[in-house]
């Protein structure tokens, strides 16, 4: 498990014989339908897109080129900044709470007890959910006479209007998510506990070691590079919240409360057909995106141990 | 037991290692159990709710069940509206989801044989362009793509291009993507080299050895990859919500999105739709549990 998570560009490449005849030749036709895909609908749609974000285009008149002022009226457009900070706010709350919560789930559901399948089971649910459904039932848990209401009123706590509350609708939000995300980090924090050799732990009992300085010595330092890898997913997926916003703002309409940067862009798209605007906004998602993963994988010298 | 029987006098003297276990286990069953309930209350609650009347949801208790089985809500959900019924978003989804995930299997099942087996000039710089795409927001191809299809001609359609039907939802899986390539790649990689290379001495073209070999031997990866396809599929609101024009083409989870929007506080209802829509995946994932596992262990943890 040493080099779990580590994102490389290749691994041990097979080079135990010289090239075969023809090999090279067979290999673009294996590879034919991916690099058409790369092509036509990953990679150079990403440069197309800067290219739209430099025009005005409704897609009925034909694109006219404006330069940069889709990005210089981006910064000014309060709806814009507003969907940034909620979406900023979205993810520095749900990335780092979402991976302690999984963390520590994960450390519980380690043991080798009987039933733990079908307990686990019960935690893993809400993995194959779709956001959608989700967002639905948690609009219920949190409409005025929902469950949670009902609940805090048992505890003579008043009810809370929750995602109608601008206070309170990114943080409702934010926790039916980290419930949602909570099952595939845990999954990827349990496997990598798995792959921890028992040996560690005797050696560190031996030398006197506790519970928690086990925990903190042994688990923690080698459990790193899976913390590193869900990391990366939780941050890149974070960026991206669109089905919670769209179903739990009823239906559709996202107050300045809970506007995130794809509904700011799915919005402009595709409700105004405003497709160079959008385009922009696309984009600063995308440098977005990139700087923080690049920032991200700086630090991973610092923290992160490879066995 | 053993030790009872064997020397009780031993046993007596030294009691309290076993009992402080065997409280240390209980309360972990119990800590976990408890836990697993509370991540279960949203289903729970769901149920309930789907199975009640109108009244009784806002009159009733947190934790009051149903006074009968209202059973009721789900056929009122099913036929609620007035040209489709439930069922036909379910087929829409299963058709796109089935498509898609075979256009993935077989696409990226190709590519990865290659990164895996074969030898090629710019093999590391290709395999790192499509590890690059795996981090890309995909929202940032959202409107190129959209243009694209605009602009692709179908006959069928109402509008003359791929706008309004459910082309753009799958036909993208059969050009290959980064999960699936890098998922069986990394499976690829464990089969040895030897197999691929007696079938090649034996005249055997590396079609044939991808076909023969490679492709039979990676059964659980690929079920892996249909699994996980079929799901994002399912649960995609994005794509359909702005691809989809007709409510007959709608797939589930617009389907739910719409029936929100049409039936406003009417949740044992809504309840009922949002279970239905669930339940297949709930299904599939009691049914396979250990391919979601290892999907997701084996992607984050096999550089």
């Amino acid at each position: 498990m040493g080099r779990a998570g580590r994102i490389e560009p290749s691994g041990p490449s097979p080079g135990r014989r010289g090239p075969v005849a023809g090999e090279s030749r067979w290999a673009w036709l294996f590879l034919a339908p991916t690099i058409i895909g790369l092509a036509v609908l990953s990679a150079g749609p990403i440069l197309a897109a800067f290219g739209i974000s430099l025009t005005k285009w409704d897609m009925l008149t034909p694109p006219k080129v404006v330069g940069l002022d889709n990005y210089v009226q981006l910064l000014g457009d309060d709806r814009f900044l507003t969907a940034l900070r909620n979406t900023a706010f979205y993810t520095l709350v749900s990335v780092p709470v979402g991976l302690v919560l999984a963390l520590g789930l994960a450390t519980a559901l380690n043991q080798q007890i009987q039933g733990i399948a079908w307990i686990r089971t019960a935690y893993f649910l809400p993995l194959v959910t779709s956001a959608t459904a989700v967002a639905l039932v948690w609009l219920w848990i949190y409409s005025p006479t929902g469950l949670l209401n009902q609940v805090l009123g048992i505890f003579g706590i008043p009810p809370q209007r929750w995602v109608a509350d601008p206070r309170l609708a990114m943080p409702s939000i934010i926790a039916m998510s980290i419930w949602q995300g909570l099952p595939a980090n845990v999954i990827i924090f349990l496997a990598g506990l798995q792959a921890i050799p028992g040996e560690y732990y005797d050696a560190a009992s031996v030398d006197g070691a506790n519970r928690r300085s086990r925990f903190r010595h042994v688990t923690l330092p080698l459990l790193t590079p899976s913390i590193f890898f869900t990391g990366v997913l939780a941050l890149i997926g974070a960026f991206q919240v669109f089905d919670q916003v769209y179903v739990m703002a009823n239906p559709g309409k996202p107050s300045a409360a809970t506007i995130t940067l794809v509904y700011f862009i799915y919005e402009n798209g595709f409700r105004n057909f405003k497709m160079g605007y959008a385009s922009a906004a696309s984009w600063i998602l995308f440098l977005i995106v990139a700087v923080f993963t690049i920032l991200y994988f700086r630090t991973q010298d610092r923290w992160v141990h490879y066995q | 037991m053993i030790a009872r029987t064997a020397s009780g006098p031993i046993e007596r003297r030294r009691p309290r290692p076993g009992a402080r276990l065997l409280t240390r286990r209980a309360s972990a069953y119990a800590a976990l159990i408890a836990g697993g309930v509370a991540m279960m209350i949203p289903f729970l609650w769901m149920l309930s709710t789907s199975l009640k009347t109108r009244s009784e949801v806002f009159s009733s208790g947190p934790v009051s069940f149903p006074t009968g089985l209202h059973w009721e809500n789900y056929t009122k959900m099913w036929f609620a509206l007035p040209d489709v019924t439930f069922g036909t978003f379910f087929q829409n989804s299963i058709v796109i989801a089935s498509l898609a995930t075979i256009g993935q299997l077989i696409t990226c099942s190709m590519a990865a044989y290659a990164f895996a087996v074969l030898q090629f000039r710019f093999k590391r710089v290709l395999f790192a362009l499509i590890l690059a795409t795996l981090i890309i927001p995909f929202q940032v191809v959202l409107v190129p793509n959209f243009v694209l299809y605009r602009y692709l001609p179908w006959p069928l359609s109402e509008s003359g291009n791929w706008i309004g039907t459910n082309l753009p939802l799958w036909v993208w899986a059969f050009f290959g993507g980064a999960f699936g390539t890098f998922l069986l790649r990394q499976f690829f990689l464990t089969i040895p080299l030897e197999l691929a290379d007696a079938a090649r001495v034996d005249g055997a073209s590396p079609w044939q050895i991808y076909r023969r070999i490679y492709l039979p031997l990676a059964r659980p990866a690929l079920a892996t990859l249909a699994i996980f396809q079929f799901m994002w599929s399912w649960n995609d609101l994005l794509d359909p919500l702005i691809y989809l024009r007709d409510l007959p083409t709608y797939t589930t989870t617009v389907g739910l999105a719409f029936f929100q929007g049409q039936f406003v506080g009417k949740w044992p209802e809504m309840m009922a739709g949002a279970l239905v829509s669930l339940l297949p995946m709930i299904v599939l994932f009691v049914i396979a549990q250990k391919y979601f596992v290892r999907g997701i262990a084996l992607s984050g943890l096999k550089g």
